[in-house]
């Protein structure tokens, strides 16, 4: 190892805290959209709603069944077609609350239907209706259900964020590949952008950890 | 009239008729006692009187009301699940596993139903939930979870929950077939004493002593059908049926 080069690290830092910097804004702004979509898609495809239910079933079934990059794509070169004209940034942000909440809609869904049949037969039996019974009863109980699962799902969108590096934006990993292009010293870069990544998700985990324990 | 009147009623598993034809008519006070081997069907009747279960086939008229739907303009309408839900409000359940909502202390538990379904303001339904829970004597308990209290406790709390709705009927589906045998005796004092307030009550239920002491009728059940419908002294004398009899026998409640 006599040959790493630390310099190109200490050289990048200032322009890979900026790339953090960018996937953390991107995360978290997906995160929220895909959290508040994949909540209510979660309710409905736990309802008795028919049509609704359906629509969400098939949204489901293309998220799981297409790549992320695939979407990326999608996203990135339809939505200008269908007269929305966003920024690089944004239709990042799109992309990947887009694929997140079809898979918080499946966590939200699981969760509620692993409750016990007992409490929403209770819930029934007062005479609440199916999305009283939801809303008051299933979900308050399945948040704490919900936290390992939905803090795989952040994790995921996180890592899958280093896929917009191909539509041009500058988050962490395109950082580290515009270092790399300069100044050639690819495995001193890739090396480094795995720790930048491994400090990011671990705070994740430390953060999900505290509110699990806090919903005990 | 009649408070409940059952017509026909079956409920059919693919091709299996767990409930098969039953037909009962029960007035204001009557507190029946619905007994016979397990797989008889008496929980599935009990679960098809609110709607919990859909009935196969038959009607099931609570208080003048048909709870499937409503005649308009001669013609049939099924009700939506609104409606359902609404006519479930004045029947009052208790399930054998209790299933007390687990992220509510006992009060809320109790003060859920006026609060979200009848639209009380908190305060109003949380003074009407103690209330009740003090009907059950659990005053001492409001602020527990369902985890902190013994089944026999939960069991009341399950109770309290119904009557906070101010139900016409309650069903009981063996409300002490879970608990550990030194807390049955509460849980049977509590249906007992809203007996003898006069609520009319279906009761599913295993403990014989109970069912002849405190019923006005029994009911036998055996693979669907209601086979002896009659008065508990004559039930445990001299029951008619050779059904009866077996079972009776087999529950040691009958000389060999």
């Amino acid at each position: 190892m006599g040959d790493f080069d630390w310099n190109a690290i200490w050289y990048g830092i200032p322009y890979m805290l900026n790339g953090t910097l960018v996937t953390l804004e991107i995360s978290i702004c997906a995160m929220i959209v895909g959290c508040v979509f994949g909540l209510a898609f979660g309710l409905v495809s736990a309802s008795d709603m028919r049509l609704p239910r359906a629509v969400i079933r098939a949204y489901i079934y293309f998220v799981r069944g297409t790549p992320a990059l695939v979407q990326i794509f999608l996203v990135y070169f339809a939505l200008p077609r269908i007269g929305f004209e966003l920024s690089a940034f944004w239709s990042g942000v799109v992309a990947l609350a887009f694929n997140a909440a079809g898979f918080i809609a499946e966590i939200v869904r699981a969760s509620l239907q692993s409750i016990d049949a007992g409490q929403s037969e209770a819930a029934l039996s007062i005479g609440m209706t199916n999305r009283q019974s939801i809303l008051f009863i299933l979900l308050p109980q399945s948040l704490r259900r919900m936290t390992p699962p939905l803090t795989n799902e952040i994790i995921t969108l996180v890592k899958s964020s280093s896929l917009l590096s191909v539509i041009s934006i500058t988050e962490l990993t395109r950082s580290a590949q515009l270092i790399i292009a300069e100044r050639f010293v690819p495995f001193e870069l890739y090396a480094a952008l795995a720790v930048y990544y491994l400090v990011i998700i671990s705070v994740l985990s430390w953060i999900s950890e505290y509110i699990e324990k806090k919903l005990a | 009239m009649s408070l409940l009147a059952i017509k026909g009623l079956s409920k059919i598993y693919g091709e299996i008729p767990v409930v098969d034809r039953v037909d009962l008519t029960v007035q204001q006070g009557e507190i029946v006692m619905i007994v016979g081997p397990s797989g008889a069907g008496k929980s599935t009747l009990l679960r098809c009187v609110n709607r919990i279960e859909t009935p196969s086939e038959g009607t099931i008229t609570v208080d003048g009301t048909d709870m499937a739907g409503e005649v308009r303009n001669g013609k049939f309408v099924p009700d939506k699940p609104a409606q359902t839900a609404k006519k479930r409000q004045r029947i009052g359940m208790a399930f054998q596993r209790f299933n007390l909502f687990a992220h509510l202390s006992a009060l809320d538990n109790v003060a859920i139903g006026p609060r979200r379904v009848l639209g009380m303001k908190a305060s109003v339904a949380r003074e009407l939930a103690a209330e009740q829970l003090a009907r059950v004597k659990l005053s001492d308990h409001m602020a527990k979870r369902p985890a902190q209290l013994s089944g026999g406790q939960q069991q009341r709390v399950a109770i309290a929950r119904a009557m906070a709705m101010k139900p016409v009927l309650m069903l009981f589906d063996e409300p002490t077939s879970a608990l550990d045998p030194e807390l049955v005796g509460e849980v049977l004092e509590v249906i007992k004493s809203l007996a003898e307030d006069g609520m009319t009550m279906l009761v599913v239920t295993h403990e014989m002593q109970f069912a002849r002491e405190v019923g006005t009728r029994i009911l036998f059940m055996d693979t669907g059908r209601v086979l002896e419908d009659t008065d508990p002294k004559v039930f445990f004398s001299n029951p008619a049926h050779a059904r009866s009899r077996e079972f009776l026998r087999r529950i040691q409640m009958m000389p060999a």
